[in-house]
């Protein structure tokens, strides 16, 4: 994609930010300039050997600036990184042979895996709910790889049994021999005492030095000891090898000139240097479509949008996050793959199989779309690759939205009479409906799917989502999300110029962020306000002095407090800002109020109960450096201009056919309102606008939908 | 009739809304039973009370939420907007006094439209006993009180009603706020409800919520059009109904697959008793249905009442599984009707292995027994602590036609029940685990083997004494963890206390416990009810069922019962026993001692006592001829050393029955079953 302008290689310009984002089928590179201009780029990945992909895309933007690799490096600021690395690294189970030490009568944790959460966790429910053929996941340590610790702590963080050194002395070597590469050392209660988990971590650098640790009360400050060890093993499993790639990508980079060591994007939408970056592999695992977010709250900044809710639909799924006031939504406990949970601050994003290449199929009772997708081979009827079944793809070309012969900007050759057949033959003839009302039902169940999950992501926190601005990006987003928008009453759709690279804007632009948890179950009462407030400060030196390993001045962060809280009892918490870095007695009461408030919004009248205490769970501090960052500036290039007026029929399930203006995206111009029924064709993407809606384009290129005109 | 799109469309979106309601119940809930344990649930319902979607907890209430709104619609007068009752009366459709619903009725137009309705289970509801399962009741009168009360009068929390019921709780504060966790769902989908109704109109929503129905139905129907007409048992046994009193009660199942329909028929179970472990026919009919929407509806067809349409339940009145006024019923849901699903879950089994089509469906058992320990506690504050540990979700499952049981498998009622973290029951309870872990041969042995359970001991931690109300549904003699085609049962669900220990020198020093024989103290094993107190420095243990096998354990191959002993799973000298399997040290087969011992074990099956013909005349499953069968009564502990400790093994009542061909000598059967006169006598 090269819609920016030519850029003479005028040794004066910087590149403030590069961002290159390496998914599973292209590495993308966004390129910012001092000016604020922005340009980007496209390969593809190399997942044999990670490096090169990075490298081909700079080779793709250096050709385009007409320089060199070296001078573009010698002239950047930031240089940030997203990566699928970790995250294959797990999903194909290709990490460090790990040793585990559990507490001693405790060695079973992963294997019992908190019975069916280690078997259907994390999966979609219409799989999870099949009892006798789901199988649980390939295990990322062997059974024979984990070694008791004589040792324990209580509950109270007293020590119950002292640690005995002798045996774990042997226990390591052990390990060792039997090939272990890596350790992670996860014992009962270790986040309320760590002296024990301390002390093995000596003994295991005696034993085996320079062995990479993980601990769990550093990786995972967090009561539950399942998904405390899940966090810390995977970490263990996963980080040898991110800090080699990580490391060899940052010296390659710096070899060829480039200044700053590189920064990486974390599943929190935060980004670490590269230095310390295997200390908390587990966090990158899944950051892949954070970046999305980070470019949405960035964006919604200079659009004036404070509440957001993306939407990227791909290929195989469709992804919705929430941000509201600057705030990514979290999700306390997601899972990195089938059975394993991790505890883990990490922005929520919710996933389903919802993509273009989702198979529609019948079971002769009801028409399904997916979440079985034809993915990219097959992949749909029309691609002619040999599939057979009807995809939400096909169902876009038999309606009309897209055009066979210029999908992908024409890359790829789409054959529509496959998509027809494979609709009428699985769709239409066992349900008795003509072809294009089966295609259209098609687009129609996907949609409402889509709302669906919009509504869940959005009303599960206590959110309208009418209130919220939508952004649109990936692939297969733009046919969809005006009809989906209109079913959840949202009336701003933004269609981002950088959509197609979304990610790798935010990569580009992610903070450095660094976060430390510390769980300390506590009442809410006036004498724990010293506890409370060492909490804090403990927590902020902990943050500051990683910014400062970083190379950070800590001076020039800022830094975010939050509770988490419950109802004494419960088994939930509640998640909460807390505006400054200590309480004092009277915001006992004002803490109180913030809970109550917040609860009763998200769950009604009748539920809140002023005779319950509250207790404080745990404590976490946030230090956030800004990464500079140019405002964005107006495109200025010149629209091509449309000589021949286009159109095309597009059946719609309401009122049939109908004639949609045909636009080529290049033709946009900022200003004029265009109306649908349109469909907006751009390289990457089709956008389809129904009758009613309208799209106008702002100077940055980006493109602002209404969904339906006011009536 | 609605278009299959909008259909779909609408029906997702009630779908999506009650799991909302469903997420607020996880959320706002204090009790680990229904955040970790899956304990509840959720439907939206017609006007006339049919379930129309039910959510993801647990599956003995999709079919009794039902009945309890039915309840709801006789009992309450001139209903208004924002109105909510609360009930958990068994006898009007609570599953037990814990299981309470709340049921809110949604008005359009001055009118019911429809129903909002969970049930969730509260900590401690009062009775006799800490917890609320009354194991020492003996009529209704011990049991806790049945409330039937306006909790929501136009929106408004009616505070008499909420004070009536915490106040006659032992943790007024969990149940407190498990209650509002109730009436925020009903508040979620109420809200959202509206709004659909606002969009789509209610023809179109009443439309979609009566095809919903009966699509399952007749989805339901088609499916059992497609298994064979036949009949196939099913039983269990329960051995000890309250504390003190043992007796030994049967469930006996007979289902019969008839065209379109199944019938349950529950003719020669035992008489109702003075204990609270019976069942309600609500409870009995809700026990029946859960191994059709596990193994027959999946995640195919939709969990409403379209399934309830599809079968038939009888039980005899004034029984264990139909129990009438003034019988006590407050453990019901771990008592009994635990074993109706026991029995059912057998019969479906057999029933799908003798399908071509559907047998990899067959799965015998899936956690046989509910071993429920309710831990209850005066903390060093002067607060009272109570919670019902989640351990007994660590049990196994059977094999299945083409794969071992799954380990710690949770419940065959949710696929979501799971067991809590260490430290979260360590931080309600005044508790220290010595160990969780898995019990090695604990799996039934079989060609595909059961799953393995797991095991935990606990002491006293910062407190003096514990209160235990132990409620193992059954296992101390017998293990209802049936296998299928010559699998052995799996470990029975026990538990031990060991008094007077050295527990606390123990943990001070280098040599941590082991096990339980390990302990200097006094080893008692419990009888499957027991009033307890564990005192500091007792150490209390135990662990659920394991999975039963299925198929023959000679059928396994040598290979797979090496990395069994590799894993863990299976002992050596087990796996020498049951699968006629030995190994090297190195750990991989020794051929040539495997062949002589399975060689033994085909001999020795030759010697059983002749049981003539066999009834049916099929021909052996393994050898094709149809000679008939020989039978072998044997003690119990042959299916491995985790069944009837409290008898070494061998107790007064039980013994397995081993049916073999009388041709090949292929083991084709193995079942738990009363000890009779000696065979001799009997002829």
């Amino acid at each position: 994609m090269n819609n920016s302008p030519p850029v003479s290689p005028d040794s004066r310009i910087r590149f403030s930010n590069i961002g290159v984002d390496t998914g599973g089928t292209f590495t993308d590179l966004v390129l910012i300039d001092d000016r604020g201009l922005i340009r980007t780029e496209k390969s593809f990945s190399t997942p044999e050997a990670r490096e090169k992909g990075v490298f081909d895309v700079l080779e793709c933007a250096a050709r385009a600036l007409n320089t060199s690799i070296s001078d573009i490096l010698s002239r950047t600021d930031i240089f940030a990184h997203g990566t699928t690395a970790s995250t294959n690294a797990l999903i194909q189970r290709r990490g460090a042979r790990v040793g585990v030490l559990f507490t001693a009568g405790f060695e079973d944790t992963m294997a019992i895996a908190r019975g069916p959460i280690g078997r259907v966790g994390g999966l979609p429910q219409s799989q999870a709910m099949d009892f006798i053929h789901t199988e649980p996941p390939e295990p990322i340590v062997p059974r024979d790889m984990v070694r008791g610790v004589v040792e324990r702590i209580g509950s109270d963080g007293e020590i119950v049994t002292p640690l005995n050194e002798d045996a774990l002395r042997r226990s390591v070597r052990e390990l060792v021999a039997d090939g272990a590469e890596s350790i992670a050392v996860c014992l009962l209660w270790a986040f309320r005492n760590a002296e024990h988990e301390e002390r093995v971590a000596t003994i295991c650098e005696e034993v085996a030095p320079g062995i990479p640790i993980s601990l769990s009360h550093q990786i995972a400050p967090k009561m539950g000891e399942f998904e405390r060890a899940v966090t810390t093993v995977i970490n263990a499993y996963i980080g040898p090898l991110t800090q080699e790639y990580i490391g060899d990508l940052d010296r390659g980079l710096a070899a060829d000139g480039l200044a700053n060591s590189i920064q990486v994007i974390t599943s929190t939408g935060g980004a670490a240097r590269a230095a310390n970056v295997g200390q908390q592999a587990v966090s990158i695992v899944n950051s892949g479509p954070v970046g999305g977010l980070v470019a949405a709250r960035f964006l919604g900044d200079q659009l004036g949008h404070e509440k957001i809710i993306t939407a990227d639909m791909g290929g195989t799924s469709f992804d919705v996050g929430l941000i509201d006031g600057n705030t990514l939504e979290e999700d306390p406990r997601p899972f990195l793959d089938q059975g394993l949970p991790v505890t883990l601050p990490a922005v929520k994003l919710i996933t389903i199989g919802a993509g273009g290449g989702s198979i529609a199929w019948t079971d002769g009772y009801r028409l399904h779309v997916g979440p079985q997708s034809a993915g990219a081979d097959p992949g749909p009827a029309a691609y002619g690759r040999g599939g057979a079944d009807p995809t939400v793809t096909d169902a876009l070309v038999v309606c009309g939205i897209v055009d066979p012969d210029n999908f992908f900007g024409g890359a790829y050759k789409l054959d529509p009479s496959l998509s027809e057949r494979a609709i009428m033959d699985r769709i239409a003839i066992p349900l008795g409906l003509d072809l294009p009302e089966a295609a259209a039902g098609i687009l129609e169940i996907v949609n409402a799917r889509m709302a669906n999950l919009i509504r869940k992501v959005s009303i599960e926190s206590g959110h309208d989502p009418s209130g919220f601005a939508l952004y649109a990006y990936g692939g297969a987003t733009g046919a969809h999300c005006a009809e989906f928008a209109r079913h959840l009453g949202i009336g701003k759709l933004i269609l981002p110029y950088a959509g197609p690279v979304f990610s790798a804007l935010g990569v580009a632009i992610a903070d450095i962020a660094y976060s430390h948890t510390r769980s300390e179950p506590m009442p809410l009462t006036v004498d724990r306000i010293e506890a409370i407030n060492a909490n804090f400060a403990t927590l902020r030196t902990s943050a500051a002095a990683d910014m400062q390993a970083a190379g950070i001045d800590p001076a020039e962060c800022t830094f975010r407090h939050r509770i988490e809280m419950r109802y004494r009892g419960q088994m939930n918490e509640v998640t909460l800002d807390w505006p400054s870095d200590r309480l004092d007695p009277g915001d006992i009461d004002v803490l109180r109020n913030l809970f109550e408030a917040y609860y009763q919004k998200r769950f009604g009248a009748g539920t809140v109960r002023a005779e319950t205490p509250l207790e404080l769970i745990s404590f976490r501090v946030e230090a956030t450096h800004a990464t500079r960052r140019p405002a964005l500036a107006a495109r200025d290039e010149t629209a091509i201009e449309q000589t021949v007026p286009k159109t095309r029929p597009v059946y719609l399930r309401d009122t049939g056919y109908v004639d949609a203006d045909i636009i080529d995206f290049a033709t946009l111009k900022a200003g004029p309102t265009y109306h649908g029924p349109a469909v907006i064709e751009r390289d990457t993407t089709t956008i389809w606008l129904p009758p009613g809606a309208t799209a106008t384009m702002d100077p940055y290129g980006n493109l602002a939908v209404i969904p339906q005109a006011a009536p | 009739m609605i278009d299959p799109i909008t259909f779909e469309v609408v029906k997702h979106r009630l779908w999506q809304i009650n799991d909302e309601q469903g997420l607020a119940i996880k959320t706002i809930s204090a009790s680990p039973i229904v955040v970790e344990g899956n304990d509840y649930n959720v439907g939206l319902f017609t006007a006339d009370a049919e379930l129309v979607t039910a959510g993801i907890g647990s599956l003995v209430h999709v079919t009794t939420m039902g009945d309890a709104v039915a309840s709801v619609i006789k009992g309450a007068d001139a209903l208004q907007a924002g109105d909510a009752y609360m009930l958990n009366d068994p006898f009007l459709g609570a599953l037990h006094q814990n299981d309470v619903v709340v049921a809110s009725p949604l008005m359009r137009g001055g009118k019911v439209f429809m129903w909002i309705a969970n049930v969730l289970h509260h900590p401690d509801v009062g009775g006799i006993d800490e917890g609320s399962f009354c194991i020492n009741a003996r009529t209704l009168d011990d049991d806790p009180p049945r409330f039937f009360m306006k909790i929501l009068d136009r929106g408004e929390l009616v505070t008499e009603s909420e004070q009536i019921f915490v106040n006659n709780s032992r943790l007024p504060d969990a149940v407190a706020l498990d209650l509002r966790a109730q009436i925020g769902a009903i508040n979620v989908a109420t809200e959202r409800l509206q709004a659909l109704l606002d969009e789509r109109g209610e023809d179109i929503v009443r439309d979609v919520m009566t095809q919903s129905i009966d699509l399952a139905e007749r989805q339901v129907r088609d499916f059992i059009r497609g298994l064979p007409n036949g009949s196939w048992s099913g039983e269990a046994y329960m051995d000890g109904v309250r504390v003190g009193d043992e007796r030994i009660c049967k469930v006996a199942l007979t289902l019969t697959c008839k065209d379109d329909t199944l019938h349950f028929d529950y003719t020669g179970s035992s008489d109702q008793v003075d204990a609270a472990v019976n069942s309600t026919i609500s409870a009995t009919v809700a026990g029946s249905a859960v191994p059709l929407y596990s193994f027959l509806c999946q995640g195919d067809i939709d969990w409403n009442d379209g399934l309830k349409r599809c079968i038939e339940v009888f039980a005899p009145e004034g029984t264990v599984v139909n129990a009438t006024y003034p019988a006590p019923v407050s453990i019901s849901t771990v008592g009994f009707r635990w074993l109706v699903t026991v029995a059912a879950t057998q019969a479906v089994a057999r029933m799908f292995d003798s399908s071509v089509d559907h047998r990899d469906r067959a799965c015998p058992s899936w956690n046989s027994s509910s071993n429920c320990n309710n831990i209850f506690a005066m903390l060093p504050d002067g607060r009272r602590t109570g919670s019902l540990l989640s351990d007994h979700r660590g049990s196994g499952a059977a094999g299945r036609s083409f794969g071992d049981g799954f380990h710690h498998a949770g419940t065959v009622t949710s696929y979501a029940s799971s067991l809590g973290n260490i430290e979260s029951a360590e931080w309600k309870l005044p508790v220290l685990y010595l160990y969780r872990r898995r019990l090695k041969d604990s799996a039934g042995a079989g060609e595909f083997r059961g799953g393995a359970t797991s095991e935990v001991a606990i002491t006293p931690y910062g407190v003096n004494e514990l209160t235990l109300k132990l409620t193992n549904t059954a296992g101390t003699e017998q293990t209802n963890a049936h296998g299928i085609n010559g699998g052995y049962p799996g470990a029975g669900s026990q538990s031990v206390i060991v008094r007077e220990t050295d527990v606390d020198d123990r943990l001070d020093g280098d040599t941590p416990v082991s096990g339980l024989k390990d302990l200097d103290g006094t080893l008692t094993w419990l009888p499957s009810k027991a009033d307890e107190i564990i005192h500091k420095g007792d150490v209390y243990g135990f662990w659920a069922a394991g999975g039963g096998g299925f198929g023959d354990p000679l059928n396994r191959t040598a290979e797979k019962v090496a990395e069994d002993i590799r894993t863990g799973i299976v002992s050596a000298p087990e796996a020498a026993r049951l699968y006629g399997v030995a190994v090297s040290p190195d750990g991989s087969v020794d051929e040539r001692a495997t062949s002589a011992l399975r060689d033994a074990i085909n001999t020795s099956r030759r010697t059983g006592i002749d049981a003539g013909n066999m009834e049916t005349a099929n021909p052996c499953p393994a050898c094709g001829n149809s000679d008939g069968v020989t039978r072998s009564r044997q003690p119990m502990h042959r299916a491995g050393p985790w069944i009837a400790r409290r008898y070494d093994g061998d107790g007064p009542n039980f013994e397995l029955q081993e049916t073999n061909c009388r041709s090949c000598a292929a083991l084709i059967d193995v079942s738990e079953v009363l000890k009779q006169p000696a065979p001799a006598e009997s002829h």
